[in-house]
């Protein structure tokens, strides 16, 4: 079918799919996130296409087997899970896959060594739905993740995909921005500005064109919900996008997208084309005489692009540098025309909103900060991946009753929120509920939602240094106290971390931070403070260790441990001797080893590989 | 070595204006492996834009080199989740190994080493990339090993 | 032209809306040090925070850089206070720190009180000599002179101007205007024999048909000639003596 010429042609067209689906029969659905392809889901995938074709089986005949979208549960993909029983089954390998199909298509079993077992209780659980890391979400933004085909049109109309552009061209423009602002929608990229009032300010300036832009540049190292949307459904982001444009009568938009996520950039290209045949992007959408459409932008690996001024002027073909935004992008943004840029998790919100109501949305999250929030749950944490859950939710319940605790059962000592720009919560602040304003005042910000869970073995000394070291080579180097400070931060870090730091080392330090926050040109400068003074705050006691006592309590920064072998737990396997890179470790087979703490480089090979976890580091 | 045809069949795939700029060069790079001192040329030439403005584009990102990378590039991801479970190790395994420092390139041409900020797979950290290939739960002791098994060699 | 009431320490100046606040304030006798900015040169300024002042307005105060802020009705200005002056001599202090022999910035410094560096200091390129890499050449051969023979390359720390692949620039007509411009003197142009050497690449100087003395860039004259169509004839002479 061509192009639907009006909206009661795309409820017809969206009929027409249903029909042709069979609800009963059962569909494989094979993550194709970057993770599980990078796991071996394309090898699953194909397993189940031959033995299909082979068995002649009558699957869905119209999606039969699906490759969809990100999970989020990356660490144990590749994922398959079986539609309509809901079944997910963990860590597939192409050998599984007859047994699968045996089993559990044909005979309705469940084939128990693949599906989850739960680390604590051991409980075993085959239904998605009850399995904790997706017990508690509640799936906004992403809704459609994993159920349906990027790369299918047909399977996100079918899914209710359009019928919020259908009713927006329906609405008043006016009457969109007010159900936005209603809403309480604040933008997912890290400020939280609400998106209405940023619509409503774009309107209100006098201009021949406007713009609406995506920023798909998920910068924050830890944050990979935008990822997953681009990549898993790439037409809500679309859709969100045309809305927009209907709303501040814009006719060209823009999404953002960072060189890292080659598949983000294939899936929304894909997307783009079958809208523009589908009749939804281009000159006359849905027939409503309507023009809208969208160019996509591939980033150039230059974190400060996601600054919005930086972005505009790296769509327009120059170099990323940010400007003063004295006069804000909503009045003067790309090419100097009034703009409005959303993050990709914010647009993905909008289609839901328009079709379910500002009521709705507002009904869900806390005063401040209305709806859900995606979070990536990452670091030393037992379940690690995408979660999505009101705002409001204690950073203790995400981490425990969601992230199922600590890995290997050691102590939690830290959350790192916001990237970069954010700082480090401690575990005695964990009962803090996540909403944009809790954070901001705990000195860290929401970011774009990653969560970093940091154990006894993280240094937060090691981490602040960490992340002036990726400041200082993304900084852009137009401003002084960025270009210049940035690399004074560092060096005084440097010195702590490798046993030469003073006090003075700790009081220049926050004349930095003071410096950075109140005389940088842009955002990445005046947050760059945060992850210094959060943990100098929080976590005195451990720059005290390293300064006073020359020590790292948690055993990461090299300058100041010795690695040596516990000769109770060695039983002289000589793994570690084998792999030492120095040719360090000596001892005879069956008896303890011992490191020649001259030579070691402290590469850490040896603990790594020892199974007896003998190796100790003090 | 190139000539302009090869330059010119990339920068005849983009509208003529400066929005195709980086893209361009990013197609440059893919194709050569690096962003050729000729092809800025002629893409300054082709597009009427100063040709410093474009060789500032080709310093400032990071996606884009101005020297050959070698035949195999090794990105290790140096994003936070990385950071805390081990990359930082993988990193300088890598670096002793294959006898190159970040951001280098091997003598013999074979391995460019790099680092990058995130690749978004922080569920499976630490992550190494060998070409486009990931790979996840990559520890120290076995790097080499992957990197071995990937390229053949 | 619309007109604004703006509020720089204490008195109220008449300004044009939009104008920039640092020359409100020069107009008006008030002093606001700057590296940067210079009026003549469009995309200027913003770079090297040294003119950064308190600006009040709807009931909220940052700082800004006066170079660049646009006055607007309601604003208030503040130069002097304790916040302005701490800023401003960190600043000062990474500049130090990054060009420990600029005369120009250690003179600016000490008008803060600030002599010493606590820092490392910058071991720098040799080409980066008391350059603080503020963009203010790059942007005068872009917008004012309009052959963009040079710009920042690299990013962070390693940001400074120069001409692609550091090559003696085929598009440079050897005007010197970035030199001119640059505030603290950090780019090399020298002049011998009626032959200008500068960003690598030598000039043959036209004489003046009068005096002799060697007074413009052949390649400058042959810009002017083709971009504004001026008779080639008037560079015979130097501007003393036309």
């Amino acid at each position: 079918m061509g192009a639907i010429n009006s909206i009661e042609q795309l409820e017809a067209y969206r009929q027409e799919i249903a029909a042709g689906v069979k609800a009963d029969l059962p569909t494989v659905l094979v993550c194709f996130g970057t993770g599980c392809q990078a796991n071996g889901a394309r090898p699953v995938a194909e397993a189940f296409s031959d033995i299909i074709e082979e068995q002649g089986l009558e699957l869905n005949v119209n999606i039969g087997i699906k490759t969809t979208g990100c999970h989020g549960y990356c660490e144990n993909g590749p994922l398959v899970a079986l539609q309509p029983q809901g079944i997910l089954y963990l860590k597939v390998r192409p050998e599984d896959v007859a047994e699968i199909v045996e089993e559990s298509i044909k005979g309705g079993r469940i084939v128990e060594r693949l599906i989850y077992r739960d680390k604590t209780t051991s409980e075993m659980i085959a239904e998605y739905s009850e399995i904790p890391f997706y017990k508690h979400q509640h799936r906004i933004a992403l809704r459609h993740i994993g159920n349906i085909d990027p790369a299918s049109i047909d399977d996100y109309i079918l899914a209710g995909g359009y019928a919020a552009l259908a009713k927006a061209l329906r609405m008043k423009p006016d009457d969109i921005i007010t159900e936005i602002e209603d809403s309480g929608l604040r933008g997912r990229g890290g400020g939280g500005f609400p998106a209405g009032t940023k619509w409503r300010s774009c309107v209100a300036v006098q201009s021949d064109a406007r713009y609406v832009l995506c920023n798909g540049d998920e910068g924050d190292p830890g944050a990979f919900m935008d990822r997953s949307i681009m990549e898993g459904d790439p037409h809500s982001v679309i859709e969100g996008m045309i809305i927009g444009a209907i709303a501040v009568d814009a006719h060209r938009g823009y999404i953002y997208v960072r060189d890292e996520y080659p598949l983000a950039v294939r899936n929304l290209n894909s997307a783009l084309e079958a809208a523009r045949e589908k009749g939804l992007l281009g000159e006359n959408i849905l027939g409503s005489g309507f023009a809208f459409d969208i160019r996509i932008s591939r980033g150039g690996g230059a974190f400060v692009c996601g600054e919005s001024s930086a972005l505009m002027r790296s769509v327009g073909g120059e170099v990323g540098e940010p400007r003063a935004k004295y006069i804000r992008s909503v009045e003067r943004g790309l090419y100097d025309k009034p703009t409005v840029l959303n993050n990709v998790e914010t647009w993905t919100n909008v289609p839901e909103i328009i079709v379910k109501g500002a009521e709705w949305y507002a009904g869900m999250g806390t005063e401040g900060s209305k709806g859900t929030k995606v979070f990536s749950l990452v670091g030393k944490v037992n379940n690690t991946g995408l979660v999505e859950v009101p705002m409001g939710i204690s950073i203790r319940e995400l981490v425990e009753d969601i992230g199922g605790g600590i890995l290997n059962g050691k102590r939690f000592k830290a959350v790192q929120t916001g990237g970069p720009s954010g700082g480090c919560i401690p575990e005695r602040m964990a009962d803090l509920p996540i909403d944009f304003d809790s954070l901001t005042e705990a000195g860290s910000m929401m970011g774009s939602g990653g969560i970093i869970v940091m154990d006894e073995e993280t240094c937060m000394v090691d981490v602040a240094k960490y992340f002036i070291n990726f400041l200082v080579e993304e900084s852009c180097g137009k401003c002084t106290p960025c270009r210049d400070g940035l690399p004074r931060m560092l060096d005084l870090l440097t010195d702590i971390t490798e046993g030469r730091g003073g006090e003075e080392h700790v009081a220049m330090l926050e004349e930095l931070c003071d410096l950075l926050t109140w005389g940088a040109l842009c955002g990445l400068g005046t947050s760059a403070a945060n992850p210094v003074l959060s943990t100098i705050k929080y976590f005195r006691d451990e720059y005290d260790a390293h300064i006073r006592d020359k020590k790292c309590p948690a055993g990461v920064c090299k300058a100041l441990i010795t690695y040596s072998i516990d000769a109770e737990a060695c039983t002289g396997c000589r793994l570690c001797a084998k792999n030492c890179p120095q040719e360090c470790i000596t001892g005879k087979r069956k008896e303890a080893h011992v490191i020649d703490t001259e030579k070691c480089i402290k590469c850490g090979v040896c603990r790594d590989v020892c199974t007896f976890d003998a190796v100790r580091i003090s | 070595m190139t000539d302009e045809t090869q330059f010119d069949r990339i920068i005849d795939r983009y509208e003529k204006t400066e929005e195709s700029l980086l893209a361009i060069l990013q197609d440059f790079q893919r194709e050569f492996h690096y962003v050729p001192e000729e092809g800025i040329r002629r893409l300054s030439e082709m597009m009427e834009v100063p040709e410093s403005k474009i060789y500032a584009m080709g310093t400032f990102y990071k996606a884009l080199s101005l020297t050959p990378r070698g035949r195999h590039t090794v990105r290790v991801c140096t994003g936070t989740a990385c950071h805390l479970k081990g990359a930082p190790q993988i990193l300088e395994t890598l670096e002793r190994e294959l006898k190159v420092k970040r951001n280098g390139t091997t003598t013999d041409g074979e391995f460019t080493l790099e680092c990058v900020n995130c690749v978004g797979a922080c569920a499976m950290a630490p992550v190494t990339l060998i070409d486009e290939e990931y790979h996840g739960q990559t520890r120290s002791s076995k790097i080499m090993d992957i990197v071995k098994k990937q390229v053949g060699s | 032209m619309e007109k604004v009431s703006v509020i720089i320490d204490g008195r109220a100046f008449e300004a044009v809306k939009d104008q920039c606040v640092l020359e409100v304030a020069h107009e008006n006798g008030v002093y606001i040090p700057s590296l940067c900015y210079n009026s003549e040169v469009a995309s200027s300024g913003g770079s090297c925070r040294v003119c950064l002042v308190e600006a009040h307005q709807g009931g909220r105060m940052r700082l800004v850089t006066a170079c660049n802020y646009p006055v607007r009705k309601g604003l208030e200005v503040k130069t002097d206070t304790p916040l302005v002056h701490r800023i401003r001599r960190g600043v000062l202090e990474l500049l130090m720190a990054r060009v420990p022999d600029s005369e120009v910035i250690r003179e600016m410094a000490a008008a803060e009180g600030l002599s010493e560096v606590r820092f490392r200091l910058d071991e720098g390129e040799d080409d980066r000599f008391n350059c603080i890499a503020c963009a203010l050449c790059t942007n005068v051969c872009a917008d004012v002179v309009g052959v963009y023979a040079i710009a920042m390359v690299n990013r962070g720390a390693e940001k400074k101007p120069a001409t692609p692949y550091y090559k003696a620039s085929d598009v440079c007509i050897g005007c010197g205007a970035c030199a001119y411009a640059c505030p603290t003197g950090a780019i090399a142009m020298e002049e011998e024999d009626g032959v200008r050497r500068i960003w690598g690449r030598d000039f043959n100087m036209v004489k003046c048909g009068v005096c002799g003395t060697p007074y413009i860039p052949e390649a400058q004259v042959d810009w002017i000639v083709k971009t504004t169509g001026k008779d080639r004839s008037f560079f015979d002479k130097c501007p003393d003596h036309r």
